[in-house]
């Protein structure tokens, strides 16, 4: 009897705690402090903000910004929480398929009645596509990265293959070269796909795979002859010529990289921001190029930029908003990016860029590809983490090792989202 | 929050002292006088602990979910409906049978052997007795960054095989750290129960011409039954309801191979948002632990008679 | 055990010994190696340069810094709470005969069996109300209710070894309650009270989970939380200082041992102990 009542006493507590329509946070006018919590950890990318922020600072002494650390690997549960207890920070960093998450649970702000109309018109509109919902615009990218093609044009030319110029790379050239340029001391390609669903999610877009149908909780997967192409080119280049190196399949894109600086692959597939590593460690007399962008029958890739957004339960949305303006003005997003490696959103801040690095170090192949970013399908589909982690890695993985064969693959994949999906 | 070591030198203190002497005196009998003493604990522990526990239960009844304009309501058995279909949850239940028991199984056998060796007259006691202590010092997330450091494929001792990262050795290579962290615990038990065991009757079965393992089966076992009995259920339920260490050590994957229903569960709520679904979890985590429990329990009892 | 030849007990014993010790010793050693004989991997448990430069990187970087106070500050905060609640309601427990006793003392090990998911959400919620959420003093109150428990039942046996004569003493002398409690029976228990405010304290320095769920700020991290994010999101671990970061977040915890260990295992070994 008395566990009864204990019982609803508890659901009583409960439906006292949650309430229908939240009424929005009242606004201050006066002055006021900004929390911002920046992810980004490389030394250079931390100068670079901080500078930003001190820049700020000095000049709108009425709304200071407080920088805090975070890091990526814990940001989403952290907001979690915080989106619960009302104290998340006035400016978030986060990527755009997370934020879209939340801003379906109503947590962030519609940033659209503050941005200014040149900020929306540097910004192409497939990145805008990536952080709106609902007609609302609920972040701003910042910056993000694409798949490249690295090339060693030394090793190229011993076999004999020509270094391609033009707008853009495809698959079979690709193929084509790597066959030509492997020798018994060399491989033509190496590809560190040891977390291989993020790569072919991404390029199986060059082909049109969207990978689902629908959004939110009813999307449901439908991988067909699109979805498949991509994995099944980078699996015959391994297993049926051999130009792709078989070991790096099971390596980091960093390992591979190693690989590629001794010279082990004449051309490696990896994030557009291991320039990075390549430009700080490569030996001296090293030579490498950045290819086109690779093209199946487009040149799309996924966009999953880094954001800046505003909760909704604020008291300083629209100073908030300012800031994020500041941020992004085309000289410090241009310095924000280049310290991190990462392509800018603003077109305006991709050629300051280009101007101040004038296109080396493999800048001036991917600043050109990022104009074939855009939105990814399975952005908004509630249960892809889930499903990527848990059925579309180890899948992925068992087909590049040959351990399943293609129909193999369709059938995991298509089979796994009933398990992941209620 | 009671980690082993809490239990283990609470253990040796209760043993130690001895029954207080109750006496006759009535005077202080009642509990009118004890309520002003007792208040400042029993109102924390109240708010903070069991009123929370038993909205935690019957919030796994309900649809709560993170959103910001969510109302909650009761849903009855909805819940658990779904996770009948849930394979991922059972997935992660079965992984989480299969780490308990392991781990409370190769902790018994191991504790066991170590038990064994420091009651015998062995050199070199002092050093096998501190060393066994050493898990024991050490709080699971550090226990996990170490052996990540040790298992790492680069820098570690690993021999180039990603222990933690690889779909066949994740679980196991999990299980071997849990045992390693739950040895002190189950070994000092032991070790009481050993000396509890009356040396005479060692000496009576020796007598009588009984061997080595004939007097361990017949002299040893049976006399270490109610501490082992109530050491494996220590160590399962701990097992079964464990986070950090694995947390730490490979956040339940890869692709969900060492996913405990502990992590599953704060996976649905801290990851997800399913706050009713994850409550709904733990209350099934619960209802099975027991029912196990009672079964086993049950089962040593009888074959005690 | 004795016929089974010495030789094979020893060994079994050194095998003991290794599984137990060595990856301690590894985290030691990799604490001591300099960042460039870490990342060539593979180079044995020795190292062949030794410095402390991990050990002073460790304490400089500014997270663990702070990270480590915010741990101290909220253990010593959780240590004093449950000594101001648990001395009274031991008492109460040890001397009064009440049906809460067997309560008290259940409910140490039936709080074992419920997994820590279900509470944790519905206390943020209360916690929350209160608006100490994300804060370390939330977390100290939570870190003290959660120890009281044990604290409870440690203390208690303690106070009942304490002859019931001497109160009586006092009683007869004219002293009250509190008199007695505070003259007599509390200098006669600093050694329970030293041993129940050191396990509180590690108990807290050490505890994960609800620091994980409750604190957010980056700033109020406590340690075990700040090292489990040591790692960055490209995995460039600096292994050195992780190593000697681990090692000195455990100090406070071997220490204790130390200082406890020869009561632990002295009463087993010596046969004092009673079934």
């Amino acid at each position: 009897m008395r566990r009864r009542a204990f019982l609803l006493l508890g659901l009583a507590g409960l439906a006292g705690c949650a309430t229908s329509t939240v009424p929005p946070t009242p606004q201050t006018t006066g002055p006021t402090t900004l929390r911002f919590q920046s992810l980004s950890f490389q030394n250079p990318t931390v100068a670079a903000t901080k500078r930003i922020v001190a820049d700020w600072n000095a000049a709108h002494s009425d709304m200071t910004v407080r920088l805090t650390q975070g890091s990526f690997d814990s940001v989403h549960n952290q907001l979690v929480t915080q989106f619960m207890a009302g104290s998340a920070p006035d400016v978030i960093h986060d990527e755009s398929a997370d934020v879209l998450g939340f801003a379906g649970q109503g947590y962030i702000a519609d940033l659209t009645p503050y941005l200014s109309p040149e900020l929306r018109a540097a910004i192409p509109q497939g990145l805008w596509d990536t952080v709106t919902t609902d007609g609302q615009i609920v972040g701003v990218p910042i910056m993000m990265q694409s798949y490249v093609v690295f090339a060693n044009p030394t090793l190229l030319e011993q076999a004999g293959v020509p270094v391609p110029t033009g707008s853009t790379l495809t698959w079979d050239a690709l193929a084509a070269m790597a066959r030509q340029a492997s020798t018994d001391t060399a491989k033509g390609l190496g590809w560190g796909l040891r977390q291989p669903t993020a790569t072919v999610m991404s390029l199986g877009m060059n082909f049109g795979g969207r990978f689902f149908t629908g959004t939110g909780d009813t999307a449901a997967v439908s991988i067909g002859d699109p979805e498949l192409e991509a994995p099944r080119r980078i699996h015959d280049m391994a297993w049926g010529d051999g130009s792709l190196d078989r070991a790096t399949l099971t390596q980091s894109g960093s390992d591979v990289l190693k690989g590629f600086l001794n010279g082990r692959y004449a051309m490696i597939v990896g994030g557009s921001f291991l320039a990075q590593q390549l430009t700080e460690t490569a030996p001296p007399g090293f030579r490498w190029t950045v290819l086109p962008a690779l093209a199946g029958t487009s040149a799309q890739q996924a966009a999953n930029p880094q954001t800046l957004s505003v909760p909704v339960d604020s008291p300083a949305i629209a100073q908030s908003a300012r800031f994020i303006e500041h941020f992004v003005q085309p000289a410090n997003l241009a310095a924000l990016t280049q310290a991190e490696w990462l392509i800018p959103s603003s077109v305006p801040a991709r050629n300051a860029i280009a101007a101040a690095t004038g296109g080396q170090n493999g800048w001036a192949a991917t600043l050109a590809g990022a104009q074939n970013m855009v939105r990814p399908p399975f952005q908004s589909v509630t249960r892809y983490p889930l499903w990527k982690d848990q059925i579309a890695t180890p899948a992925l993985q068992r087909y590049l090792g040959n351990q399943i064969d293609l129909a193999g693959l369709r059938t995991q994949l298509t089979e796994g989202w009933q398990q992941v999906a209620r | 929050m009671v980690d082993a070591a809490q239990l283990g030198t609470g253990a040796v203190r209760r043993t130690g002292t001895g029954r207080p002497r109750e006496g006759p005196r009535r005077r202080r009998g009642g509990g009118g006088d004890a309520w002003p003493l007792l208040l400042p604990a029993l109102l924390p522990v109240a708010l903070l602990s069991v009123w929370p526990l038993l909205q935690g239960l019957a919030l796994g009844f309900t649809d709560s979910r993170a959103g910001r304009n969510v109302t909650t309501s009761f849903t009855g058995l909805d819940n658990y409906v779904a996770l009948l279909d849930d394979s991922l949850f059972w997935s992660s239940f079965r992984i989480g049978l299969i780490w308990a028991l392991s781990v409370t199984v190769l902790q018994f056998v191991a504790g066991l052997g170590l038990a064994l060796l420091l009651n015998a007259d062995l050199r070199l006691r002092w050093l096998t007795r501190t060393l066994a202590l050493v898990p024991w010092a050490m709080p699971p997330v550090i226990i996990a960054i170490m052996w990540k450091l040790l298992l790492n494929p680069q820098y570690g001792i690993a021999g180039g095989v990603d222990w933690l990262g690889s779909f066949g050795t994740a679980l196991p290579a999990v299980i071997v750290v849990g045992v390693w962290a739950g040895m002190p615990q189950t070994t000092i038990t032991l070790l009481a129960g050993l000396q509890a065991i009356d040396s005479s009757l060692h000496e009576a079965a020796a007598v009588d011409g009984a061997g080595l393992w004939r007097r361990f089966w017949h002299v040893t076992l049976p006399g270490l039954r109610t501490v082992a009995v109530a050491i494996t259920t220590l160590d399962f339920i701990w097992a079964f309801n464990s986070f950090g260490l694995v947390y730490v050590l490979t956040e339940g994957g890869p692709g969900g191979q060492t996913m405990l229903p502990m992590l599953f569960a704060y996976d649905e709520a801290f990851g997800a948002g399913n706050f009713g679904q994850a409550a709904a979890m733990g209350n099934v985590m619960v209802v099975l632990i027991v029912g196990f429990l009672l079964f086993y329990l049950r089962s040593q009892l009888r074959s005690e008679r | 055990m004795r016929t089974l030849g010495r030789p094979v007990q020893y060994l079994a014993l050194a095998a003991y010994l290794v599984f137990l010790a060595f990856p301690l010793l590894w985290l030691l050693s990799s604490a001591l190696k300099p960042a460039a004989e870490l990342a060539i991997g593979n180079t044995g448990l020795l190292p062949a340069n030794p410095t402390l430069g991990n050990f002073a990187a460790a304490v400089e970087r500014a997270d663990l810094g702070t990270a480590a106070w915010n741990s101290a500050r909220v253990a010593a905060g959780a240590t004093l709470a449950v000594l101001l609640m648990a001395l009274p309601a031991a008492y109460a427990l040890a001397r009064f005969r009440t049906r809460l006793k067997f309560v008290a003392n259940g409910w140490v090990l039936i709080s074992q069996v419920f997994p820590v998911i279900l509470v944790v959400l519905p206390l943020f919620l209360i916690l929350r109300q209160f608006r100490l959420t994300d804060s370390l003093w939330g977390l100290t109150l939570v870190h003290a209710v959660y120890a009281l428990p044990f604290a409870l039942w440690m203390l208690q046996g303690y106070i009942a070894a304490i002859p019931r004569d001497i109160e009586e003493a006092g009683a007869i002398d004219g002293a009250g309650r509190a008199r007695i409690l505070a003259d007599i029976v509390a200098p006669l228990l600093v050694p329970g009270l030293v041993a129940t405010a050191m396990f509180t304290l590690i108990s807290s320095w050490n505890e994960f989970f609800f620091a994980l769920v409750l604190i957010q700020d980056p700033d109020k991290v406590t340690l075990p939380l700040a090292l489990s994010r040591f790692v960055s999101s490209e995995g460039q671990v600096q292994l050195g200082a992780l190593a000697a970061g681990a090692l000195l977040a455990t100090v406070p915890s071997l220490l204790f041992f130390a200082a406890v260990q020869r009561r632990l295992t002295s009463g087993l070994i010596s046969g004092a102990v009673k079934g």
